[in-house]
């Protein structure tokens, strides 16, 4: 007994002292944004000396998990609307949210799956049997897919192929290893050495425009306000549209 | 994390075992079905009981949060999960075990003027000791474990809720299979070593 409260003690000791260190700054971003954060986040910590934490996955479950009081300090969405939603309800500073950019999607497949996709009717060809998208109900990316699928006149057929993925992410990776012929996903993750894409009219999808807000409850709302603007600034800009992004004035 | 999860699930299952294998009481047998439960229901229901209790608009967390105190998308999320998802294991074992204890033994103690506590700790939880080690090494590992849950509530903030099982997750999502393969390792071999080693502790003494 004495050996398990000192036990308790010390591992509250250890939990609490972790938590005294400054704690960096939580960003709560969409999974298409994973390849250029990795390099717009760095930059961002060596021009403010400030650490970030960047958590990636599905606009729709952050913005849910932000409702039940998650503790971000900055929401980039894949959606505007989540992000107009949370302004509403009052999570997010209305007067922090700005649009960092617009999305593509893109028609991936693998290479190992044969000879490249050019275009969406082939995903009905025999050799495509599985075909990844983002969960349409939470994740955008996965709604524009299924918007351009409907648009394209191939959703009821294609529908008993599709496997929906957690977020947009982790639909690339189903097709990266190859566990899916085929997957409909973002642009700005689609240049990996796996897989082969063909763009995707972007008349087949409502716009994916993409918004951000810092959290009414961080307590550092100008150095998330910071993150923001830097996006948009003189070296976020250049770095979103190598990754396939259009950005805000250019749509 | 599972640590602390195991010992807030022996501060509270422990007397529960007791409860459960000593008392006649009304509602025991509903008592012990809500015990049970967590390890029938599937996961994703007890995270969202939990996340409608605990999170900001719930009962629970809008009271926590008025003192100050946050659960849901904190590390102590992550602890509830845990504790939640594995504390019928170490209840189940643990009334077994002392329903095991041959109760003259504890009689004799009574009669020797003895408190109920000191009976507990001096003759029921020695006797018991094994069953109940083994239900703390199989709640630890559910604990370390647990998934569904903890995603739920804790969500998956690196450095912070982002569990062993939720960190292995998200690096396959990214396709970091160096990284997931690593981490995937160390689950196994904690986990291999804490069961081997306490089986072989409980041949030792005895």
């Amino acid at each position: 007994m004495r050996l398990l409260v000192a036990l308790v003690v010390t591992l509250m000791a250890v939990v609490t002292t972790a938590r005294a260190a400054p704690s960096p700054l939580t960003v709560f971003a969409a999974s298409d944004l994973a390849l250029a954060f990795q390099e717009i986040v760095p930059r961002f910590e060596k021009a403010t000396g400030s650490s970030v934490t960047l958590v990636l996955g599905s606009s729709g479950n952050f913005a849910q998990q932000i409702e039940n009081g998650a503790p971000a300090d900055v929401f980039f969405s894949a959606d505007v609307a989540f992000v107009d939603r949370l302004v509403q309800r009052g999570f997010i500073i209305p007067e922090t949210r700005a649009i960092y950019g617009q999305g593509r999607i893109v028609l991936a497949a693998a290479k190992s799956a044969g000879p490249k996709l050019t275009d969406l009717r082939q995903l009905l060809e025999p050799r495509v049997r599985h075909v990844s998208i983002a969960n349409p109900v939470h994740a955008p990316y996965g709604r524009a897919a299924e918007q351009a699928l409907r648009a394209a006149g191939l959703w009821d057929s294609v529908k008993p192929k599709l496997v929906y993925a957690e977020n947009i992410r982790q639909a690339l990776q189903y097709v990266q290893t190859g566990a899916v012929e085929a997957g409909i996903v973002a642009l700005a993750i689609a240049s990996v050495p796996e897989i082969e894409w063909v763009a995707i009219d972007p008349r087949l999808h409502a716009p994916l425009n993409q918004a951000a807000g810092v959290l009414r409850r961080s307590g550092r709302p100008e150095l998330g306000m910071a993150l923001v603007q830097f996006v948009n600034g003189a070296e976020g800009r250049p770095i979103m549209k190598r990754f396939g992004f259009m950005l805000p004035g250019e749509f | 994390m599972s640590a602390v999860a195991t010992a807030v699930t022996l501060l509270i299952g422990l007397p529960l075992a007791w409860l459960l294998s000593h008392r006649r009481f009304p509602g025991r047998d509903v008592l012990e079905a809500v015990v049970v439960l967590p390890l029938i229901l599937p996961p994703t229901v007890l995270g969202y009981y939990l996340l409608l209790l605990i999170g900001r608009q719930g009962p629970v967390g809008a009271a926590l949060a008025a003192a100050g105190i946050e659960i849901a998308f904190t590390w102590r999320a992550a602890v509830v999960a845990a504790a939640v998802g594995s504390i019928a294991l170490l209840i189940k074992a643990a009334q077994a075990g002392f329903e095991g204890v041959d109760r003259r033994l504890e009689q004799a103690a009574r009669t020797l003027g003895r408190s109920e506590w000191s009976i507990f700790w001096s003759v029921t939880l020695p006797l018991a000791w094994r069953a109940v080690l083994a239900g703390t090494v199989l709640a630890f590992c559910r604990a370390m474990g647990e998934f569904g849950i903890t995603l739920m509530v804790a969500g998956s903030i690196p450095g912070r809720t982002q569990t062993l099982p939720l960190a292995i997750y998200d690096r396959v999502q990214a396709n970091q299979m160096t990284d997931a393969n690593a981490l995937a390792l160390i689950a196994v071999g904690v986990v291999v070593v804490l069961i081997f080693g306490v089986s072989r502790l409980a041949r030792l003494r005895y």
